[in-house]
């Protein structure tokens, strides 16, 4: 078959998508509007305040359908189809439901280097899915990430737009997903320099309990 | 007055005013793709690059900086800059790819980078031919690609709305749609959709790109990613020739070029005119193009019968030969020309006839204040300027039905379809019509029926709603008429192409009919009036000096770009 022909095709998203959230559902709070409003009256102009609301409506929604980009669009008084650009930009914007929890594993140069695909392809064994999906019991969705500014604790993964995970081995996902089945979200994590462990007692950051030395990343058990 | 020197030659400038713009103005070359007059300039494309350079001031004293010979000493940007978002200073020295090979090797870089994931389709895309990356790509871009990799994939083929397509790959993310439906025509339908290389315009879930200026976007996109739904594969754009004319949908008289090949219209896209139309066309003028090419007649006939041109001229003199004036109806029509409006008073005047009137064709609301009117002729004005009345359908339709007239004299107009009398009620007067189409509804109670040209086929002056005269030119030919001896028919491919031997030329698809300027001066002469111009140009002459409403409005005067009448009074 000529070359052509195999091309792959890439599918246009839905564009008449029935309503997932159900109108009665589909608004804001007074606290809400009232926050969206502080936030728009710290901008020039109002859609400056389009990302915190999407984000807000994103924690509210747990997702952003088209319905809820529109309410966003019209809460902070700009077009829909602005809104909805904004949205589609965004990869930390959800614009289909995901799992509980999102596992975003980062596969960008030094994480790659240092067994990020590894990782990846473990919690996708492990999980039964592949990257971009979610498990039957809705629990978690696996995802590949462009880099998240972690590298010196690379491979590293983060949990639904929030938490970071450092230094992963296959044990630590292992118990990772078993804490996240409990629902035990591990808590902040701040990540030592070589030269903390000398000068600061080894915590930079005084403000958080739980901390963890930098320590020489392995190295990609697929490059070696 | 600033100054600001492009490349060692010095202009001066007034005023605010953006780099690019200037340029293009003065006739410096500059390749861009983003830019467009009428929108803001995103500088996104990055294709308009230049070294610019301002006078070096004393830190302490502000004053400029002169080097040994007292000439200011330049500071150039450390890095180059785009020229459509930059505004000009004085005594500012701009560098483009014609003085720097920095602006040079920028152009090619920036276009191999466009090149990288546009699909090289230009066979089979509708842009090829008038496209500006194919054209830039040819003049200032690399010879060849260093991706040798497989380029991205976006979806193909998607219809945006009933009347716009979109191919994704063909897409430089350029933003001119997106800006044309947030800033022109303020619907915010379209916008940018996903980032890097996989972005594209769309309309967001749940709407449809269906605003009524959807197609400016094609004629804006610089590349063949926005296609008529209508004109996609019909045909290439050098198998096509295009004249400057005038939409004949409504009464803003907006400018346009008609494209024709094998004499027929194959499409409508806008010209620009600053005081009409700016760059802008709506979608029903662009579609509404069909009526030149189908149901045309086939030559004169006389109570239904084929006749020649001769003997209908005859038998339409014969109709008004000896009867009373007074009981004698005359229909012109504000779809006709000025001059053969004109023509028409005239023989009306000679007959004794009171003066002609001419039908409105208003559809209340439809307008917008901008390029849709609620008159749907595009000549109304004209006719009223020439002090014809405009018929009240009810009045007429009385009048008619008591008997009044013996004779109704109608140009390129259709009472039945408006309502104004019905075929039956045409049976008991003689009835000559000018008409276009052989769908025309009062056909079937005229006793000499004239195949009138259309606006694409004839030569003529239409005066829009807010009095601006403007000339229509012929964009196909009609039988029997040889264009090299018109000399007001512009060239058409076929003149431009062909000879009769070449596989080029073709004669199909000429419609047997004859202009108003040509058909009522021979039927005059039936009558014993004298009506011999030499063409249209001669009878606007006369028109502009005879009625002081069209002072000033003659063929050189109104050029390309028409003439505002100084008329007081004008209602739209």
């Amino acid at each position: 078959m000529a070359d052509f022909i195999k091309h792959p095709i890439v599918d246009l998203p839905d564009r008449k998508p029935d309503p997932v959230v159900p109108a009665d559902q589909l608004h804001f709070s007074d606290e809400e509007k009232k926050e969206i409003q502080t936030w728009i009256s710290r901008y020039p102009t109002a859609d400056g305040a389009v990302m915190r609301a999407l984000w807000l409506a994103q924690e509210k929604f747990s997702f952003l359908p088209p319905e809820v980009i529109q309410l966003v669009a019209d809460e902070v008084g700009i077009p829909y189809s602005n809104a909805y650009g904004v949205a589609t930009f965004y990869t930390q914007y959800f614009k289909e439901k995901k799992g509980k929890y999102v596992l975003d594993v980062c596969t960008c140069f030094s994480c790659q280097l240092c067994g990020g695909f590894d990782m990846l392809h473990y919690l996708e064994e492990k999980l039964d899915v592949h990257k971009g999906e979610t498990t039957q019991d809705g629990v978690f969705t696996v995802q590949e990430a462009e880099c998240l500014g972690a590298c010196g604790s690379a491979p590293m993964l983060q949990i639904t737009n929030g938490t970071y995970v450092h230094n992963l081995t296959r044990e630590k996902i292992d118990a990772l997903v078993d804490a996240l089945r409990e629902d035990k979200m591990p808590a902040f994590t701040s990540v030592t320099l070589p030269q903390d462990e000398d000068e600061m007692g080894g915590n930079r950051r005084t403000d958080v309990s739980s901390t963890e030395t930098y320590q020489a990343g392995p190295v990609s058990e697929t490059i070696r | 007055m600033a100054k600001v020197t492009i490349d060692n030659q010095t202009f001066e400038f007034e005023g605010q005013q953006g780099l690019l713009q200037f340029c293009l103005d003065n006739g410096v070359d500059l390749p861009h793709f983003c830019y467009h007059p009428a929108m803001s300039a995103p500088a996104n494309c990055r294709q308009c690059l230049v070294e610019v350079g301002t006078p070096q001031r004393d830190r302490a004293t502000g004053e400029v900086n002169l080097d040994d010979d007292g000439n200011p000493v330049i500071q150039f940007m450390p890095k180059l800059q785009t020229s459509c978002s930059m505004q000009m200073s004085d005594g500012m020295v701009v560098k483009t790819h014609r003085s720097s090979e920095l602006v040079k090797r920028a152009q090619k870089d920036t276009l191999e980078f466009l090149l990288i994931n546009h699909p090289l389709d230009c066979p089979i895309c509708d842009q090829a031919g008038h496209c500006p990356l194919q054209n830039q790509a040819y003049k200032h871009g690399p010879e060849g690609s260093r991706f040798e990799f497989e380029k991205v994939h976006k979806p193909k083929h998607i219809d945006l709305g009933p009347r716009v397509v979109l191919d994704g790959e063909r897409c430089i993310n350029c933003t001119r749609c997106v800006r044309f439906t947030r800033e022109v025509s303020k619907s915010d339908q379209l916008t940018i959709i996903e980032r890097g290389v996989k972005n594209y315009p769309m309309t967001p879930p749940g709407v449809d790109f269906d605003e009524p200026y959807s197609m400016n976007v094609i004629d804006i996109c610089p590349v063949g990613a926005l296609t008529s739904k209508e004109h996609r594969f019909q045909a290439r754009i050098w198998e096509m020739s295009k004249t400057p004319s005038i939409s004949t949908v409504g009464a803003k008289g907006s400018n346009c070029y008609y494209w024709v090949k094998d004499n027929q219209i194959m499409k409508v896209t806008p010209r620009t005119n600053m005081d009409v139309n700016e760059f802008w066309l709506a979608d029903e003028e662009r579609l509404e193009y069909t009526k030149f090419n189908d149901d045309r007649p086939e030559g004169p006939t006389v109570e239904g019968a084929d006749v020649s041109w001769e003997l209908a001229w005859k038998a339409a003199a014969d109709c008004l030969e000896g009867v009373d004036g007074s009981r004698v109806l005359f229909l012109g029509s504000a779809w006709a020309t000025v001059e053969d409006n004109y023509l028409l008073t005239k023989l009306a005047k000679h007959v004794g006839a009171p003066a002609p009137m001419y039908l409105p064709h208003r559809k209340a609301g439809h307008g917008d204040e901008w390029l849709r009117t609620d008159d749907r002729t595009p000549n109304a004005q004209g006719c009223e300027l020439m002090g014809m009345q405009h018929g009240v359908i009810g009045e007429l339709k009385a009048k008619l039905n008591s008997g009044e007239y013996d004779v109704v004299y109608i140009m390129e107009d259709d009472p039945v379809a408006s309502a104004m009398c019905t075929v039956n009620e045409l049976k008991n007067v003689k009835v000559v019509l000018h008409y276009y189409n052989s769908t025309n509804q009062t056909l079937a109670a005229a006793d000499v029926a004239l195949p009138a040209a259309m606006a694409v086929e004839t030569v003529g002056t239409y005066v829009n709603m807010d009095g601006h005269a403007q000339r229509l030119r012929p964009a196909k030919a009609i039988a029997g008429v040889n264009r090299t001896l018109s000399m007001e028919i512009g060239k058409c491919r076929a003149d431009r192409h062909g000879t009769p031997f070449d596989r080029w030329y073709n004669e199909s698809n000429l419609v047997n009919c004859q202009p108003g300027w040509v058909s009522l001066p021979e039927i005059a002469a039936g009558l014993g009036l004298e009506l011999s111009y030499k063409g249209p140009r001669q009878i606007m002459d006369e028109v502009s000096e005879s009625n002081p409403s069209f002072k000033g409005a003659t063929y050189s005067a109104m050029g390309e770009l028409g003439v505002r009448l100084e008329t007081t009074g004008i209602t739209a």
